[in-house]
């Protein structure tokens, strides 16, 4: 148990440089999500910092400019958050309920990680709705969130689906789909004004 | 944030020590860890005696059922460097060993809850005090569970997986040993306060954004809470130790931290002596 714990997570109160090593193991596991193997350490090292950051990053940038300042973009705010944290955890409970053998901040990280490439999907979708509105604006917005939301489901289907009996791969993964779907359809619906 | 004391005496588990960067000695810890075997510890932090003597609440004297000699403590005798538990007691009543780590340890937590109540007065914007808020909460979350509680009061969890993907929690406190000072009460005292008070003001928000219907900050609210509440209960649990009596755990930190004395358990935690591992 010893030999494990050192060569897995290790607590991080003896490293000297706790910081470093979880700003690094962050960066590791984003990698891991833009090229997503079959490998283990999304799930043995996880942690929920990808996911918080991801979050308010993508709930920053879901807000709409309003005129009216006491309509600051408040409550789409706290609504992304909602959505996302509240999605993340139905999904666990009923991965769990379906009898995973995964532990719940390891569902709970995965499923934040994987978030990584529909929020590179805003972002590109912010930077084309700078460029004149219109149909092709339109369909370039659609093909970019689509390929996103395709990587992402084929992101975390890689790490969770092994963690369910083989009966039961499709039901546990079609909340996920819908999870990603709601993300992906926010940010296409997402105008500016 | 440096650690005055020699590298923490975690136990038999074959880890490395606290590892600085300029130690590079690999660990060995079947006997204590030679950086513990410390006289280097015992700077009396610029006090010493006189700090004990302006002290208030110092005046106590442990009885003497430790087998002290009541004259070693008397309080206007010069510390002497020589190890041995009045050694230990003088330093014990030493103020703040890690004035840096005790900052931080306050610091993130009452700008969050100061940062959420006034931000009303600095800029009208929800998402910019949403932000800040969450991040003094994050920043907090994570100088208290990875540098303050190992620092202050020697007590340490984590989470672990194993190959077979099975998920452990780990809960840890450093061993009382002669040759490692335990936490100073000082410290230990800022730890528990600073640790239980915020939550509480925490839940206060919770009720009272329920009952304003002020319901965009629920999310941070809770937010709050879960952080929050999560190091004290991963903390509580690395203080229980091998005692599983939640009543005797939290009568003896009554005794120790609101009134001033060094509980007899102090000297000789039977629960915390080795190495305490707890699978949740």
């Amino acid at each position: 148990m010893a030999k494990a714990a050192e060569s897995s997570g290790d607590p991080g109160t003896t490293t000297p440089r706790p910081l470093m090593r979880d700003l690094k193991a962050v960066g590791k596991k984003f990698m891991h999500v833009l090229y997503p193997r079959k490998s283990n350490t999304l799930l043995r090292d996880w942690d929920l910092w990808g996911p918080l950051i991801l979050c308010v990053t993508l709930a920053l940038m879901l807000q709409r400019s309003s005129v009216d300042s006491e309509k600051d973009g408040g409550p789409q705010f706290a609504e992304v958050f909602v959505i996302v944290w509240f999605g993340a955890v139905t999904i666990t409970l009923n991965s769990k309920l379906l009898g995973g053998n995964i532990s719940f901040f390891q569902s709970l990280c995965v499923l934040g990680y994987c978030i990584l490439p529909l929020t590179v999907a805003m972002l590109v979708c912010r930077l084309v709705l700078l460029a004149e509105p219109g149909p092709v604006n339109f369909m370039v917005r659609l093909f970019v969130v689509i390929v996103m939301f395709a990587w992402s489901i084929v992101a975390s289907t890689a790490f969770l689906a092994d963690s369910q009996p083989p009966n039961r791969k499709a039901l546990a993964i079609y909340p996920v789909f819908l999870f990603y779907f709601v993300i992906s359809w926010m940010i296409l619906t997402f105008t500016p004004q | 944030m440096e650690e005055r004391t020699g590298g923490g005496c975690w136990g038999a588990r074959g880890r490395g020590g606290e590892g600085r960067r300029r130690d590079a000695r690999a660990p060995a810890w079947a006997g204590p860890h030679p950086k513990c075997a410390g006289g280097l510890g015992l700077q009396p932090w610029g006090r010493g005696p006189a700090g004990r003597a302006g002290g208030g609440g110092d005046a106590q004297r442990p009885p003497p059922a430790f087998g002290v000699p009541q004259a070693l403590v008397d309080d206007t005798e010069d510390v002497s460097l020589d190890f041995g538990n009045e050694d230990e007691l003088a330093f014990r009543k030493a103020k703040i060993r890690h004035p840096l780590a005790t900052f931080f340890h306050l610091f993130f937590r009452v700008s969050a809850i100061v940062t959420y109540v006034c931000c009303d007065w600095f800029s009208r914007s929800f998402v910019g005090c949403f932000v800040t808020v969450l991040l003094l909460l994050s920043f907090d979350f994570w100088s208290v569970k990875n540098v303050t509680g190992r620092l202050m009061v020697g007590l340490r969890w984590w989470n672990q997986i194993d190959e077979d993907g099975k998920s452990h929690w780990i809960f840890e406190a450093r061993k009382a040993s002669p040759n490692h000072i335990a936490a100073t009460e000082a410290e230990a005292r800022i730890f528990w306060l600073g640790l239980i008070i915020c939550p509480l003001i925490w839940i206060v928000f919770l009720f009272s954004t329920l009952f304003s219907l002020k319901l965009k900050w629920l999310a941070l609210v809770i937010a709050g809470i879960s952080l929050q509440a999560a190091n004290l209960y991963g903390y509580i649990l690395c203080k229980m130790g091998g005692e599983s009596d939640l009543s005797k755990v939290t009568a003896s930190f009554l005794s120790q931290t609101v009134f001033q004395t060094a509980g007899p358990g102090d000297f000789q935690k039977p629960g915390l002596e080795g190495l305490e591992i707890h699978k949740h």
